[in-house]
């Protein structure tokens, strides 16, 4: 191939040549053998900048183009898709940074001027061997997978479903709802009530959109975004189970969480003192309006204990605090008559309403007690005894009745589907998140997106608009007739050198090599890989080109900044 | 006259940090050693012995690598294998007489321009009082 290459230098108006003696620069180029052409420019990225290159590109029929300019964060798209235009490959341009990384911090003229033609060499020297890479498109399925029929689930669903996604809903046990399905009614000072769950389920029952599965689980999921096929196993009613297989394009995963399990650490008496009670057995005493004893009698005192497992499991399940504050007006509204002591270590009200209803329940005569740490709980007698410590002092309580408010903890099949995902947990055990700030409900895995409580104790109100973000993560990644592209600089593995270490497959984050156990090769899933190049770096055989940062294009750049 | 010794030290930058720190040095006109010349690449985890020791051999003073705060990697856990490379090949330069303090990993954000400015800067200090490579020393005499 006949090898033309053009150089251009920008001024970008008077950032380069203040600082940058931009004809000495042309002058030392136009002296290199494989350039055809060098010319300067006042402003490459204004339109008639681009004209400019245009025509240059067609007039002189250039093969390879490198432009030295600004940083490559602000103009190499601009500039590649002029080479695209003018009908050359993209990706045989090179763009050399002499604004931010020469001009700017180097103050010497002189200095900066040899460095600029350092770096314009070493551009001119690298985009020989660059390759024409192509661009891939890929078509799409834009329906979704919802792993979870509890509220972030639904709601997920029901936010795709209603813009007409069709949506596939997954629960493993006989209806949807979840744990919020159980309560007896979410937080009253937040406005919601419990018809609004119901309502929201009847809603998705009736779309046409969603199609839904109880007693299902996820067998296996294989794909990349755009492109995922589910395997999703249903038990039916004579214990056999059933088996399909759908595609979709997106997964979204809302398997919510666990309640711990107080019975881990005897400091609770859960089991072994009668009438002490966990919060959801609590819930179901108020669903059927009786609250008794085992005896059958009314309690006269009932203690709200919090903070169980928050010490064993490390982390505030964040939702405790409020749900004893709700058992406790309900208590003072519904049973005046009935002493409630509640055992404090910390608060967490996180919300705007949360402190006036902390305040209203201290003005119904709840009995709040510090406590720095729970020491026993046990039976005496017809009472419970509680025992804790506060500033390094004994204390205890006697109550008829004792109900303790567990963490919240990842759901039992989470590391399971994790591991059928391919996507990590924390170190709680939880879904982790792309980014705890900046990412919230992605995952390494593009496609695949988080919601609710199955990445860590969240209230109903943060779930559903976890819910609405993965929703819109989907439609504005997957939109119906348009092609997804796939990053074009990958990874490529060399059958022939490649000697089937599998080295490769433990260092990539996002799964996207495989085995080829005919050939005892790895391969490169191109759809799937981000292009970081750690393959690259771990192949002991050098087995592995990550394109366009191939050995030959950076030994062009190494030998150059030492010449 | 003895010329004075002005060293070629080559730098990998992570395309996500590490070079966006150094555009932001630019462009906030921060003075930085011209010894020292940028190579971007899209992840520090790509920058394995082959490079630096090519580097080395062929007569760079140092090598410098920069790729984003653990933790803040863009594809997840790069930095971590790098960091890992790092810490084998630091111990094979002994081994090849190579003097390990002429590479230099370090972790620079894009909002740290500053601190690219200072860690060049500092490097380029620290190698021009090392001298020129062995290597070329050596072939030079």
């Amino acid at each position: 191939m006949n090898k033309n290459i053009g150089v251009y230098v920008c001024e970008c108006g008077p950032n380069i040549p203040e600082r940058i003696d931009v004809d000495k620069v042309v002058q030392e180029m136009s002296s290199m053998d494989e350039v055809k052409t060098v010319k300067k420019f006042n402003l490459m990225c204004s339109n008639d900048g681009k004209k400019f290159l245009k025509e240059e590109i067609e007039k002189q029929k250039l093969s390879h183009v490198v432009v030295a300019a600004c940083s490559p964060k602000d103009h190499e798209k601009t500039f590649m898709s002029v080479c695209q235009e003018s009908g050359l490959n993209p990706y045989l341009f090179q763009l050399v940074n002499i604004r931010e990384q020469c001009a700017w911090m180097i103050p010497d003229k002189e200095e900066a001027t040899s460095k600029a033609v350092k770096y314009i060499r070493a551009g001119i020297h690298r985009v020989l061997y660059h390759n024409p890479l192509k661009k891939k498109e890929i078509e799409i399925n834009t329906d979704v997978l919802v792993i979870g029929g509890g509220l972030s689930g639904i709601e997920a669903a029901l936010s795709l479903a209603g813009p007409k996604r069709k949506v596939h809903i997954i629960e493993k046990t006989d209806s949807l709802g979840g744990m919020a399905a159980d309560l007896s009614q979410v937080l009253p000072h937040q406005g919601s009530k419990m018809d609004l769950i119901k309502k929201k389920v009847e809603q998705l029952e009736s779309s046409e959109f969603v199609n839904i599965n109880t007693f299902s689980q996820v067998k296996e999921v294989r794909g990349f975004l755009g492109n995922f096929e589910a395997v999703i196993n249903t038990h039916s009613g004579n214990g056999g189970v059933e088996e399909k297989e759908i595609k979709i394009g997106a997964v979204i995963v809302a398997t919510g969480f666990n309640l711990f399990d107080l019975k881990k650490n005897p400091i609770y008496g859960y089991g072994e003192a009668d009438n002490v009670l966990n919060a959801t057995e609590f819930e179901d005493m108020i669903n059927s309006e009786k609250i008794l004893l085992k005896s059958g009698k009314k309690p006269k005192s009932v203690a709200l204990v919090h903070c169980a497992g928050r010490k064993e499991q490390g982390y505030c399940s964040k939702v405790c605090c409020l749900y004893n504050l709700k058992f406790a007006h309900y208590l003072r509204d519904h049973h005046p008559d009935i002493e409630v002591k509640e055992l404090v270590i910390d608060w967490c009200l996180p919300h705007k309403q949360d402190q006036s209803y902390f305040e209203e329940a201290k003005d119904k005569g709840v009995d709040f007690i510090r406590m720095d740490e729970l020491l026993k709980t046990k039976s005496t007698g017809d009472q419970i005894q509680i025992e804790f410590k506060t500033n390094d002092k004994s204390h205890s309580v006697s109550v008829d009745m004792a109900v303790v408010a567990p963490a919240m903890v990842p759901s039992e099949d989470t590391t399971k589907l994790a591991d059928i995902l391919n996507i990590p947990l924390d170190k709680s055990g939880f879904f982790k998140e792309l980014h705890e700030m900046l990412d919230p409900v992605s995952t390494p895995m593009e496609g695949i997106y988080l919601t609710g409580c199955a990445l860590g104790p969240k209230n109903i109100h943060e779930s559903l608009t976890q819910s609405h973000a993965t929703s819109g993560k989907i439609f504005s990644t997957l939109v119906p007739g348009r092609k997804i592209e796939p990053e074009v600089k990958v990874s490529e593995i060399k059958e022939d050198l490649c000697t089937g270490c599998q080295t490769c497959l433990s260092v990539c984050f996002y799964g996207a090599i495989t085995t080829d156990s005919f050939k005892g090769v790895s391969v490169v899933n191109e759809a799937i890989c981000r292009g970081c190049g750690n393959c690259v770096g771990s192949c002991p055989s050098g087995a592995i080109r990550s394109k366009h940062f191939t050995y030959p294009q950076l030994y062009q750049e190494v030998l150059d900044a030492l010449r | 006259m003895e010329k004075k010794f002005k060293p070629n030290i080559v730098g990998f930058l992570c395309n996500w940090c590490s070079y966006a720190g150094a555009d932001l040095a630019g462009s906030s006109k921060t003075q930085v050693d011209p010894s020292l010349s940028v190579i971007r690449v899209m992840c520090s985890s790509r920058v394995n012995s082959n490079l630096i020791l090519s580097s080395l051999l062929w007569g760079a003073d140092g090598v410098l690598v920069a790729g984003c705060h653990p933790g803040d990697c863009h594809y997840e856990q790069g930095n971590y294998y790098a960091r890992r490379r790092f810490a084998l090949l630091k111990k094979i330069t002994k081994i090849l007489n190579l003097e390990p303090d002429r590479i230099q990993l370090s972790w620079i954000s894009a909002s740290e321009g500053k601190r690219y400015a200072e860690i060049v800067n500092q490097f380029a200090r620290d190698i021009t009082k090392k001298g020129p490579n062995p290597l070329t020393r050596n072939s030079q005499t």
